[in-house]
């Protein structure tokens, strides 16, 4: 007996670790009510106490190696970045500035909504307070859409909290370790989030596939869903706040498995595969954060300062034309249309009402001064009787289709708003 | 008699390695696998533990601790993914003690010997990964063979270079 453990005990330990490891396997996938098979969300203690012990293993070596990355390419970049960073920060400026002129804006709409949603019993909930955090590692696998951050317990993170960039949301976090976190990807298969289509208002879970592409499942087949339309966060998860950017959609297929319905797959917003920084969304609540208040009150204060500048701008216009005599109409018209036309323009009782509406030329003022360019002043070089030059057929105004008419001019051209002379023969 | 031989044969051919190369060339594999392909943007085409759980199981000429590498490196490899722990396991345990029996019956200081042994591995452990996941487990899983080809390559181009530099580690009697 003995001579049979020793003379095989490659093959026994072989076959002890494989049904050890299948048994291990068995326990952590279940099967779902549509008879799918599926791996536990959630880690048991002892699989949890194995990826820790892992992780604790390979985070520190991991962050070195990041820190020495950075060390490096930050020395060159920082160089180049500093080139043009005069020009970038004066655009930079110009746009925030130009942002906040846009949010003072729109900040009155958010504030109706959130009125409305108040008197519907629905609070929406924003990013109150997000934590930046580095990505140093991955799960090593490519059928993994899992990494790892830099921010752990110690920073206050906890599972299921978003992650997001500036372009869109990342994932959500899976696990957190004292020093690190792993980071479910939006990619991975095990992943969900509640999304709608921004034109259609069609909603879904998006949910990686097979390929690590992002695909929103199991909608309703549906004509209107296009390659382009924007994917934004549905909110009803309780993990992404509602309006996150995801992505736009990419592809319409057929679900192979069930006739009448459609998976979206869906381009991400965000670089999955190109992460280095991430923002972990650690506090949503029911109210702007204060730094968002304090921008808000500063969108407020130049968009007040901007309404001034524009009515100062007014006023002294105002100011500027009634000291221009030239551009003041004493005929100014009035309420009564009848009343309001020129003098020589006064409705005939055969005109047609429309020609009678139309508004009259204004009069100008006599010039102060007497000079040959005023119309209607006196010009001593030519005599009275010369007779009216007929000028050339002038065009159609453009749009109004009328024919063109000639018309009589003379240097001493008619006063506007007086009735022309006929040309003499 | 034919375990006689073996034994003979492997007493020749064991090759012993400093302790620190036993814990730092494998815990390097795993921090490696984890932190390139962040660099690759998801163009890893490679598998660093198993083919130092080839090579330190064709040295040491001895299934059994090939057998527990490649299932302790497995094991840690799954850890760090979001997956059952156990696929890498199953995978890495074979290949282990696949390298290890046939290390005692060849020439393991040929080094074409070595690398096609390498390739033969890597394609062995990608066809038993698949096989967990998608058989065994019922789970899905997009693969294609030309991908394990391309990945079993460049694990028999990283065996050329790793191979040689850790022949360089050895301790000579």
């Amino acid at each position: 007996m003995e001579s049979f453990f020793v003379r095989y005990r490659n093959l026994l330990l072989l076959l002890a670790l494989l049904v050890a490891q299948i048994i291990g396997l068995a326990m952590q996938v279940h099967r779902t009510d549509s008879g799918r098979n599926s791996l536990d969300p959630r880690d048991s203690s002892g699989v949890r106490l194995i990826r820790l012990w892992a992780e604790a293993v390979v985070t520190p070596p991991e962050e070195l190696f990041h820190a020495s990355k950075l060390g490096v390419t930050g020395l060159w970049q920082n160089y180049l970045d500093l080139r043009h960073t005069r020009e970038q920060n004066q655009d930079l400026q110009k746009t925030l500035d130009r942002l906040r002129l846009e949010q003072a804006s729109l900040l009155e709409d958010a504030r109706q909504g959130q009125r409305l949603q108040a008197l519907m019993d629905f609070q929406q909930k924003y990013i109150y307070k997000t934590l930046a955090a580095q990505a140093i590692g991955s799960s090593g696998s490519d059928q993994s859409r899992a990494f790892y951050i830099d921010k752990g317990a110690n920073y206050g993170l906890q599972p299921d909290m978003a992650v997001i960039t500036s372009d869109g949301i990342v994932g959500k976090v899976r696990e957190v370790f004292p020093h690190s976190a792993q980071v479910l990807a939006i990619n991975d298969q095990t992943s969900g989030a509640g999304v709608i289509l921004e034109t259609t208002r069609i909603r879904g879970i998006l949910r990686g596939n097979a390929a690590g592409r992002p695909q929103i499942e199991g909608i309703l087949a549906d004509q209107r869903i296009q390659p382009g339309e924007k994917v934004f966060t549905a909110g009803g998860d309780q993990i992404f706040p509602r309006g996150l950017p995801v992505g736009v959609v990419e592809k319409v297929v057929r679900d192979p498995e069930r006739d009448g319905f459609i998976d979206v797959l869906v381009k991400p917003a965000a670089h999955l595969d190109q992460l280095d920084e991430v923002l972990v969304i650690t506090s949503i609540q029911s109210r702007f954060s204060p730094e968002e208040q304090q921008d808000m009150a500063t969108s407020e204060a130049l968009k007040g300062a901007e309404v001034e500048a524009i009515k100062e701008q007014q006023k002294a216009s105002e100011i500027m034309a009634e000291k221009l005599p030239g551009l003041t109409d004493p005929n100014a018209p009035a309420a009564n249309p009848a009343a309001a036309a020129a003098p020589g323009q006064a409705a005939q009782p055969g005109q047609s009402p429309a020609a009678a509406a139309q508004p009259p030329t204004p009069k100008l003022l006599p010039a102060r001064r007497p000079d040959r360019f005023t119309p209607g002043a006196s010009a001593p070089v030519v005599s009275p009787e010369a007779k009216p030059k007929t000028r050339p057929i002038t065009p159609a105004t453009p749009g109004t289709g009328k024919p063109p008419v000639p018309r009589p001019v003379s240097k001493s051209e008619s006063k506007p708003g007086q009735p022309e002379r006929s040309p003499e023969p | 008699m034919t375990v006689l031989g073996a034994d003979y044969r492997r007493e020749l051919g064991v090759s012993r390695y400093p302790m620190l190369v036993y814990v730092l060339a494998p815990l390097t594999a795993l921090v490696l696998q984890a932190w390139l392909p962040r660099l690759l943007h998801g163009y890893a085409w490679f598998d660093l533990p198993l083919v130092v759980t080839v090579y330190f199981a064709l040295a040491r000429r001895d299934a059994i601790q090939g057998t527990l590498m490649g299932s302790g490196m497995g094991l840690f490899e799954d850890a760090l993914t979001t997956h059952a722990i156990g696929v890498n396991g199953v995978a890495k345990t074979v290949a282990g003690f696949l390298a290890g029996s046939v290390g005692v019956r060849i020439d393991v200081e040929d080094h074409t010997v070595r690398l096609i042994l390498t390739f033969l591995l890597s394609l062995l452990s990608s066809a038993i990964y698949v096989f967990i996941f998608r058989i065994l487990l019922g789970l899905g899983l997009e693969w294609s063979w030309l991908v394990e080809l391309v990945k079993a390559g460049v694990n028999t181009l990283i065996a050329l270079v790793l191979f040689h530099l850790l022949d360089r580690l050895k301790i000579r009697d």
